[in-house]
């Protein structure tokens, strides 16, 4: 019991993480309908941005956030403008291949700046932690869970409240409505991309915090924003935080699993990712839109 | 989704099949040309270079002390290196164009034992043979393939060596807990670490494995403490090494010993972590404090080796680079012995060799496997590699037991 309540916790603060990570992936894929696979690419730029702060100038890793979502929106920003737009509407096959062409050219970047050599950012507080009701948390991935938190809340008001983010919401629904009320698609694909971009800088900041870097990090959590994004459903902020708080429960209470049939031992800790995988079939054959996804027209 | 699928299908046959660059090599008369497909870039970067520093190392000790004698007449060296992205079956096809096209006389091993697993194959149906020390996995040895050699102490000793130290320790440990990757090698050092502990009067309280793209083991940690184990081991590698010793922190997990498969051995580990990896233990092939003195024809000991090394790549060897040179001291003895270039006779010399070398003994089995050097076990003390064991090679006594977290 006391193992389970912690599983519960570990997988809440796994998947605040993940909700991050995803959220990007999510908008760029519901809103352009680009899979974007330089996406993990991304997150390592943005993981390597915090950790040049941090070993360079001292900088606190959560005080590096605004520095990566700053950085990495440029470089969407950028990139989406003149290199993305040319194929803009070209079918999914090629912005797939640009898309991860360019990822594996970022990657090679990377090595040359900063080597093969794994790092780690590693604050004073990291690895400390407290316990509560026999249940033990760290700090730094309850700061990140915070942070994550504010993230996502604060992309849903400027989502629905600011005058471009109705403008990219109007985009997603009907983009000849939105260019006939005055929408000037280019420049909100260019900014929903580097907002793609930016949210992975700021999801970099924060594994960086309890993952170690190097210039190829970022894969795993392509695969995962993958899985997040299509579990809660494409395209929306809720999408991405219900569906990365269901991946980090049940990837954590999968490592429970735990029994032997015949001579066979079965264990949960080896088949996390299949289990989660089973999570997303039976969901996508329940609600195939998604946890939170609505059926597009 | 379905078309997505292919698109994303499409574009990885795509991009294995673009890759690297063409070269033509020279296979003059009076040179020998070796062929290696090598990670330089993807998840094995790190570990492809440090391969291809004990090559070169190798390469230009020869080459400037007249080469390898084949008969009466001396060759130089060259080796060939294509880039295989951390990707076995790239390196595959690597190994084809080498032989093939390039036309190499032999073939240096891979990184990794996944990679060197279908290299080995490769070579098999070329009849070319590989040495290779850089894929520890049995799994390779145990098809019956008669072109590849392996010069490292067998994934199943990895950390044996460990729960030996352990037993000799008062007050002695009673329970083990190990974590393993996903990975044929991993899960071979983990079984053996089982089996050894089982026969020695340990007992193994937790024993499982996690995905090796794992991105969080907070879970498996839990589990684990729930346990309360004497000592914890993981098999893995150094980005999960890493992850499983944060999250020993980040849950207050106490025990008297901790061993890794792969991790402390690398500088990166200890950069990473600080002090947070004082006191871990590691299972090594080579350190610098081995004592043997090894047979003519190249640096006779570690220290003499590690010297000089760190003079041309300004760092001190670890055990990838000197694990690499030894892959390639094993091809020079046995071309000298075969006095030929022919694959068959420096098969056959291989299947023969019996010398004693700076990093220790090279002698395969009837598998191909050296069996017969024994592996070493470091401690880091200090932010320092340190080897501890076996006693006859230590540089200093294990510090045992390893203070609890906040005392490092």
């Amino acid at each position: 019991m006391h193992l389970l309540a912690q599983d519960l916790v570990n997988g809440i603060l796994a998947g605040g993480i993940l909700a991050v990570v995803a959220l990007g992936f999510s908008l760029v894929w519901g809103i352009m309908n680009i899979i974007n696979l330089a996406h993990g690419a991304y997150i390592m730029l943005g993981a390597y941005v915090t950790y040049q702060l941090f070993a360079s100038f001292h900088v606190d890793p959560f005080l590096s956030l605004p520095v990566s979502f700053v950085v990495l929106f440029a470089l969407g920003y950028l990139i989406q403008r003149y290199i993305i737009n040319w194929v803009a509407r070209a079918p999914v096959l090629t912005t797939f291949l640009l898309t991860f062409g360019l990822s594996l050219l970022l990657v090679n970047i990377a090595l040359l700046i900063w080597t093969g050599d794994t790092r780690g950012v590693t604050p004073p507080y990291s690895g400390t932690n407290f316990t509560l009701a026999g249940i033990t948390i760290p700090w730094v991935k309850l700061y990140t869970l915070g942070a994550a938190l504010a993230i996502t809340a604060a992309m849903q008001i400027w989502l629905t409240r600011s005058k471009t983010g109705r403008a990219i919401r109007a985009t997603s629904m009907d983009i000849g409505a939105a260019q006939l009320t005055g929408v000037r698609v280019t420049q909100i694909y260019a900014i929903v991309y580097g907002l793609g971009a930016g949210l992975a800088g700021v999801a970099g900041t924060l594994v960086s915090l309890s993952y170690s870097l190097n210039p190829t990090m970022g894969q795993p959590f392509l695969i995962k924003a993958f899985v997040v994004c299509v579990l809660g459903g494409l395209g929306s902020v809720e999408g991405a935080l219900v569906g990365g708080l269901t991946y980090g429960i049940v990837e954590a209470f999968a490592s429970q699993i735990d029994f032997t049939i015949g001579s066979q031992h079965v264990s949960g800790t080896g088949l996390q990712d299949a289990v989660a995988l089973i999570v997303l079939l039976i969901v996508l054959i329940v609600r195939p839109t998604g946890i939170m996804g609505r059926a597009t027209a | 989704m379905m078309f997505r699928r292919t698109a994303a299908l499409g574009a990885l046959v795509l991009c294995t099949t673009l890759t690297a660059p063409i070269a033509p090599v020279s296979a003059a008369g009076d040179t020998i040309v070796f062929g290696s497909p090598v990670s330089l870039t993807g998840s094995l970067t790190k570990e492809g270079h440090l391969t291809q520093e004990g090559y070169e190392f190798w390469k230009d000790y020869v080459n400037s002390h007249g080469g390898i004698k084949v008969g009466s007449k001396s060759y130089k060296v060259e080796i060939k290196y294509y880039d295989d992205e951390s990707k076995p079956a790239t390196a595959a096809q690597l190994a084809e164009r080498l032989i093939d096209q390039d036309h190499v006389n032999f073939i240096l091993g891979p990184y990794g034992s996944g990679t060197a697993f279908t290299v080995a194959q490769m070579v098999e149906r070329k009849k070319i043979p590989m040495v290779e020390g850089n894929g520890a996995a049995e799994k390779i040895f145990s098809q019956g393939f008669r072109y590849t050699f392996g010069v490292l102490s067998p994934a199943r000793r990895y950390l044996e060596g460990v729960l030996e130290m352990a037993t000799k320790q008062k007050p002695r440990p009673q329970t083990v807990a190990i974590t393993a990757a996903s990975d044929a090698f991993s899960q071979e050092v983990a079984q053996g670490a089982a089996d050894w502990a089982a026969a020695h009067g340990l007992k193994v309280v937790y024993n499982n494995k996690y995905p090796d793209t794992a991105t969080d083991v907070s879970s498996i940690v839990s589990a684990l403490k729930a346990t309360n184990p004497d000592i914890i081991l993981n098999a893995g590698h150094l980005q999960d090494a890493l992850l499983v010793q944060k999250g020993l922190k980040e849950q207050n997990v106490s025990a008297k010993i901790y061993g890794y498969s792969v991790g402390p051995d690398t500088p990166d580990f200890t950069n990473t972590l600080g002090k947070d990896a004082n006191g871990v233990y590691g299972g090594a092939q080579w350190s610098e404090a081995v004592k043997y003195k090894g047979d003519p024809g190249f640096y006779r000991t570690a220290r003499e080796y590690a010297e000089a090394f760190d003079k041309v790549y300004h760092h001190r060897p670890d055990y990838h680079d000197a694990e690499s040179t030894a892959t390639c001291l094993a091809f020079q003895y046995a071309i000298e012995k075969a006095g030929s270039l022919e694959p068959e006779k420096v098969r056959n010399a291989l299947t023969k060799l019996d010398q004693v070398t700076f990093y220790g003994i090279l002698k395969f089995d009837s598998r191909g496997l050296n069996v017969f050097k024994p592996m070493v076990v470091n401690q880091i003390q200090n932010q320092k590699l340190v080897t501890v064991w076996p006693s006859g090679l230590a540089a200093a006594p294990p510090k045992y037991p390893t203070p609890p977290w906040g005392e490092r």
